[in-house]
């Protein structure tokens, strides 16, 4: 029982990781219908200023971790949010009227430029972290106990937070209605008005801005990372936005969660081995039983 | 005419001013203090050197943009957006000289180049046949293919497990793999072909990650990440070796001394030949009514149903096909390298393949086999660069995207002029 | 137009290969993976080799010429393995090769060399099947993961007396190379593993196959694999309160194990195998004080490149710069490295097995088990 319950919680906290990742992949896609690959990378970047961000601070001597915890994260999330503007602006934005398949094959080009830049300026060792909170919430069930670290309740604190605060953004602030606009009807939109270079750059900001979020907390939490890491975490996250319905915002965070407590199920009930064969058998089956993902509203076939 | 006539210098040194500044945001972190452990190096030279050139190249390039030539230059980027070339009704290609003479070039190439340019070349060309299959599905009938890297393990491991397992050597292997990845393209696509875009994108993504991981995994079977050594090709039963388990080999047939260019040879020779039989035959196909519908299908699924074309069967066939393209390069891959492990078949390969065929021009032809070459001797050419091949790489994948959009090569396509004495 | 491009390249290529060729000096490659997932060890097999051909040069050469190095990235891919081996032996004439560094590489590079007649002396793979090829030219100064298997095997059942042991391997060829060679002496001892799995490399959360470990009540964990899923595996293990003897091979032989672990308390009383130390040897102390001067700590397998360096320029002094020559006085003679004086088996192995077993303390050092 102890056991179940603990894979739930595990589960639970890798699916909100996917899921603040997802949305990164999500929104890009809704408003320009591109496959963002740089995505995973954006992460890893964010994960390396995180470290650097850290190392910083503790050299100017800052010990109280709400202070660094903070600290940290605003310094990832400005610069994260920079390169998400830039990437956009160099690699995607002279692709606007191209085929979507050439701003893709683009994409996939970024994310080995960002993976090499970063291998080469912070060398191609493994990069960790200090653990700065520890501890853990216990709960005796029967013999054994279930347990969740502060640090996932902190993870699941601020995905949930980050949440709520892009849902407000998108659905009751004027940028939110110029990005659903944007997203609906670019031309149209730009008729209207609505500077939609200027809306893609910031659904790009704001992707970047809610990876380098996943990215200072899973480092914060696993302390390992290279060059290298966005790649799986990148393909994960991509999953779990399709699984939800791409271009859904909520999608992506169901879609991450699904993946996440199908993975930690399956991997801890059957076989680690077949854990990645298991979801992606699973996308397959809801995609062919829900062609556009749980909550993706269903291709208009128009004439 | 003067250059400097109409070049605001405050609007370029503003330009070159915000650029400069958004480079030392980008790399002031992530160059300018190394980690090293939980501490850190500050390396603020070379953050001084790039942030310096990137504002001079903004520079320049602001100030470009403002000469005549440079608006130019901008109006043809914004405008090349345009669609397929056609051609004068009874337009005479050029290609017919040309093939010819590619064929001829190609038959010497064995006997002059050395065996690494050789080598190079081979891989070239198993390129070539991967982008010609997944040119099919995603060039033709316009499905976003990611997972192709599926049908390509498959034709290699079909190769050397079924000479492990069932003693089958390269020719009776040749036919029977191209026919296994026919078939799993088929299993695959059966559900699938209903999703549209993207989401058949992320399932054929899936589709390639399982096979490798099953290949990982299984190991009993296919020896996991250990790998399985595959046979080379036979000269009429004679074997390539320095000495032959049974029966002779080929140079001591022939009797010449032993040199191990001649099994690569070989190897080029047949895969060339491959090569320009489904070069051929797909050449055929877009021509016959099946491939009318595979491009008619992609430009607007909705009328083609309604005129009655089966779209599952038309798409299936494409798929089919593709699959079994990229299970023949499998089999030529295996061989050459005599060695298959789940590594090399990741999702990067299904990123290069698919790489190839956009950069290439999607459906045409030409440009499939010039990207496929540039695309695998370029990261050849580029070990002059050492460890900072692959960015380049990376690098010349984004400009060449910029640069040309639609592809190295445009589809063409000769136009039909209305017969005289029918409607006009 | 296709042919254009393909007869620039040609001429480009053939007139780079002729300018390599047309030096005087002995020509050794260093392959590796230079760039991709792997480049922290191509790093650490270039340092060691570079510094090994750099003071054989300041003492002479090898008979008297200089010694090239080439340095060849094969990214850990097989394809490029095989491309980077045939531009070795063929543009670049190499006689001798120091690599490459992933088994799934050095296996298809392997038979190029044999061909071509090319000695090979590869630091760091360790799967058994790389000299079982039966290879002529084919060396290594690491042991083999059958090797290391055995010593971590035997110290499970005779000095842990454990009884219930989980096995880990990271599916990669070295991970579940080692994972399984340590799992069938384990059970050629009688004792029976009580779990058998694998997890998939690059990804950091492991709490659910920790879990799995816990409700199996494991209490030794062997992993094969390497420090970058170690790391955040053992303290994983640990934030889930698990107490289990954490034990690995060589992989994690690496100060950046005790970094990606978090803290140094979490490394602390991880058990691993690896060679005797090079410390050890006077040699070898004057060869680390001489990197450690120079700014870069000598870990892993720096000091294995530099001693396979010195074996392959050793087999080709002695015999006058013929690679085949070499290859055949090798496994008659024995070789002064800074690691020891080195003896090869029939098989191109190293005689004598020098694995021991360390422990981490808390302070993020290790150091032999007495």
């Amino acid at each position: 029982m102890d056991i179940v319950l603990q894979q739930l919680v595990n589960g639970l906290t890798l699916g909100s990781v996917y899921g603040l990742i997802a949305i990164g992949y999500t929104m890009v896609y809704g408003i320009i219908g591109m496959i963002n690959f740089a995505h995973g990378d954006v992460y890893m970047v964010s994960a390396y200023i995180t470290a650097i961000a850290l190392a910083l601070l503790t050299f100017f001597g800052i010990e109280s971790f709400p202070i660094i915890l903070v600290g940290t994260l605003f310094l990832t999330v400005a610069v994260t949010g920079a390169y998400g503007w830039v990437i956009e602006r160099i690699a995607y934005r002279p692709l606007r009227s191209s085929s979507r398949l050439s701003v893709l094959i683009s994409a996939i080009g970024m994310s080995l430029i960002l993976q090499n830049y970063v291998q080469l300026s912070q060398g191609a060792n493994q990069q960790g972290v200090p653990t700065l909170l520890t501890g853990a919430l216990r709960f005796h069930v029967g013999d054994g106990f279930v347990q969740i670290t502060y640090m996932k309740l902190l993870i699941l604190f601020i995905s949930i937070l980050g949440m709520g605060v892009l849902t407000y953004v998108i659905q009751k602030t004027k940028l939110g209605r110029m990005c659903r606009a944007t997203q609906q009807d670019r031309k149209m939109a730009s008729i209207l008005g609505i500077d939609t270079d200027k809306v893609i750059s910031t659904v790009f900001v704001i992707g970047a801005v809610m990876a380098a979020l996943a990215g200072v907390l899973v480092t914060l939490d696993y302390g390992a990372f290279d060059f290298y890491v966005g790649f799986i975490i990148g393909i994960k996250a991509f999953t779990a936005a399709v699984l939800g319905g791409i271009g859904s915002l909520p999608g992506a965070m169901l879609g991450g969660l699904i993946l996440g407590l199908s993975e930690a199920l399956f991997a801890g009930l059957i076989s680690s081995d077949y854990k990645d064969v298991f979801s992606f058998s699973l996308l397959v089956l809801i995609l062919i039983i829900r062609p556009s993902g749980l909550l993706g509203k269903p291709e208009v076939e128009k004439v | 005419m003067s250059q400097a006539v109409g070049i605001n210098f405050k609007k370029s040194s503003i330009d070159a001013l915000i650029a400069g500044f958004m480079a030392l945001v980008l790399f002031g972190p992530i160059v300018g203090v190394v980690l090293d452990g939980y501490g850190f190096n500050t390396e603020f030279v070379r953050v001084a050197w790039m942030v310096a050139a990137v504002a001079v190249g903004r520079f320049i390039m602001s100030s470009f943009f403002q000469t005549e030539k440079g608006i130019a230059m901008a109006f043809r980027y914004a405008n090349n957006d345009e669609g397929v070339e056609v051609l004068k009704p009874g337009h005479k290609s050029k290609m017919v000289w040309i093939i010819p003479l590619v064929i001829a070039i190609g038959l010497l190439v064995p006997f002059i180049a050395s065996k690494y340019v050789l080598t190079v070349v081979i891989l070239g060309l198993i390129y070539v046949l991967l982008g010609l299959g997944l040119n099919i599905v995603v060039g033709l009938a316009g499905l976003l293919d990611l997972g192709f890297v599926g049908f390509y393990a498959i034709g290699a491991y079909g190769l050397a497990l079924g000479y492990e397992n069932l003693g089958l050597g390269f020719w009776s292997m040749l036919p029977i793999a191209a026919l296994m990845a026919a078939v799993a393209g088929a299993i695959l696509g059966f559900p699938v072909l209903r999703m549209h875009g993207d989401y058949l994108a992320i399932v054929t993504l899936g589709f390639g990650e399982i096979i490798r991981l099953i290949l990982t995994n299984w190991a009993s079977f296919t020896h996991g990440p250990n790998g399985v050594s595959a046979p080379l090709p036979t000269f009429f039963g004679l074997e390539f070796k320095r000495r032959s388990s049974d029966g002779q080999t080929f140079h001591e047939f022939f009797n010449i001394p032993y040199d191990s260019a001649y099994k690569y040879m070989f190897i080029y020779i047949v895969l060339f030949a491959v090569v320009w039989a489904v070069l051929f035959i797909k050449h055929r196909l877009v021509k016959m009514p099946i491939g009318r519908a595979w491009e008619a299908l992609r430009e607007d699924e909705i009328a083609c149903r309604s005129l009655g074309l089966n779209h599952v069967l038309v798409k299936l066939s494409a798929f089919m096909l593709g699959a079994s393209t990229g299970g023949l390069a499998g089999v030529f891959f295996a061989t050459y390298q005599g060695f298959v492990n789940p590594s090399s078949f990741t999702f990067f390969e299904s990123a290069l393949i698919l790489a190839i065929v956009v950069l290439g021009g999607m459906g045409s032809t030409l440009g499939v086999v010039i990207a496929a070459f540039c695309l695998t001797v370029l990261p050849e050419v580029l070990r002059e660069f050492a460890e900072y091949r692959v960015l380049m790489f990376g690098i010349l994948m984004v400009v060449m995207m910029i640069w040309k959009p639609r592809g190295i090569v445009r589809v063409t396509r000769t136009g039909f002029a209305a017969r005289k004495g029918v409607v006009k | 137009m296709s042919n254009a491009v393909v007869r620039k390249t040609l001429i480009s290529l053939a007139i780079a290969s002729a300018a390599t060729l047309a030096q005087a000096d002995v020509v050794i490659g260093v392959a590796g993976p230079h760039t991709g997932a792997y480049a922290a060890f191509g790093e650490q097999l270039w340092k060691g080799a570079e510094k090994a051909a750099a003071d054989i040069n300041a003492a002479g050469g090898v008979n008297g010429e200089m010694i090239k190095l080439v340095k060849a990235d094969d990214a850990c891919e097989p394809k490029q393995a095989v491309s980077v081996a045939n531009r070795l032996v063929d543009s670049d004439g190499a006689l001798a090769v120091v690599g490459h560094f992933c088994s799934s590489s050095s296996i298809p590079a392997s038979k190029i060399y044999e061909e071509a007649g090319v000695i090979m002396v590869t630091p760091a793979s360790t799967n058994p099947t790389l000299t079982d090829q039966g290879l002529p030219n084919v060396f290594r100064v690491c042991g083999r993961d059958d090797q290391q298997g055995d010593v971590a095997a035997s110290y499970i059942v005779d000095k842990l007396k454990a009884k219930r042991v989980a096995v880990i391997h990271d599916k990669d060829t070295y991970g579940k190379g080692l994972a399984d060679a340590m799992k069938s002496t384990l059970n050629s001892y009688g004792v029976k593993e009580v779990m058998y799995e694998g997890l998939t490399r690059g990804e950091k959360d492991f709490n659910a196959l920790i879990t799995k470990i816990r409700s199996v009540d494991a209490d030794v964990v062997y992993f094969g694999g390497l420090h970058s899923e170690a790391g955040p595996l053992v303290r994983q293990l640990r934030e889930q309160g698990s107490k289990a003897i954490f034990i690995s091979g060589d992989g994690i032989v690496s100060d950046e194990f005790v970094s990606v672990a978090g803290s140094p308390k979490y490394v602390d009383g991880v058990l691993m195998t690896f060679g005797a130390p090079p410390t050890s040897y006077p040699s070898g102390k004057k060869v680390i004080q001489e990197f450690r001067d120079g700014g870069y700590e000598p870990e892993g397998y720096t000091l294995y490149s530099y001693t396979a360096m010195q074996v392959a320029v050793a087999a080709l002094a002695n015999n006058n710069l013929d690679p085949i020559k070499g290859a055949k006085w090798l496994k008659t003679h024995s070789v002064d490295t800074v690691m020891g004086k080195k003896d090869f088996d029939d098989k191109g192995d190293l005689t004598v097995s020098d694995y021991v077993m360390y422990e981490w303390d808390a302070q993020g050092k290790y150091h032999v088990v007495e």
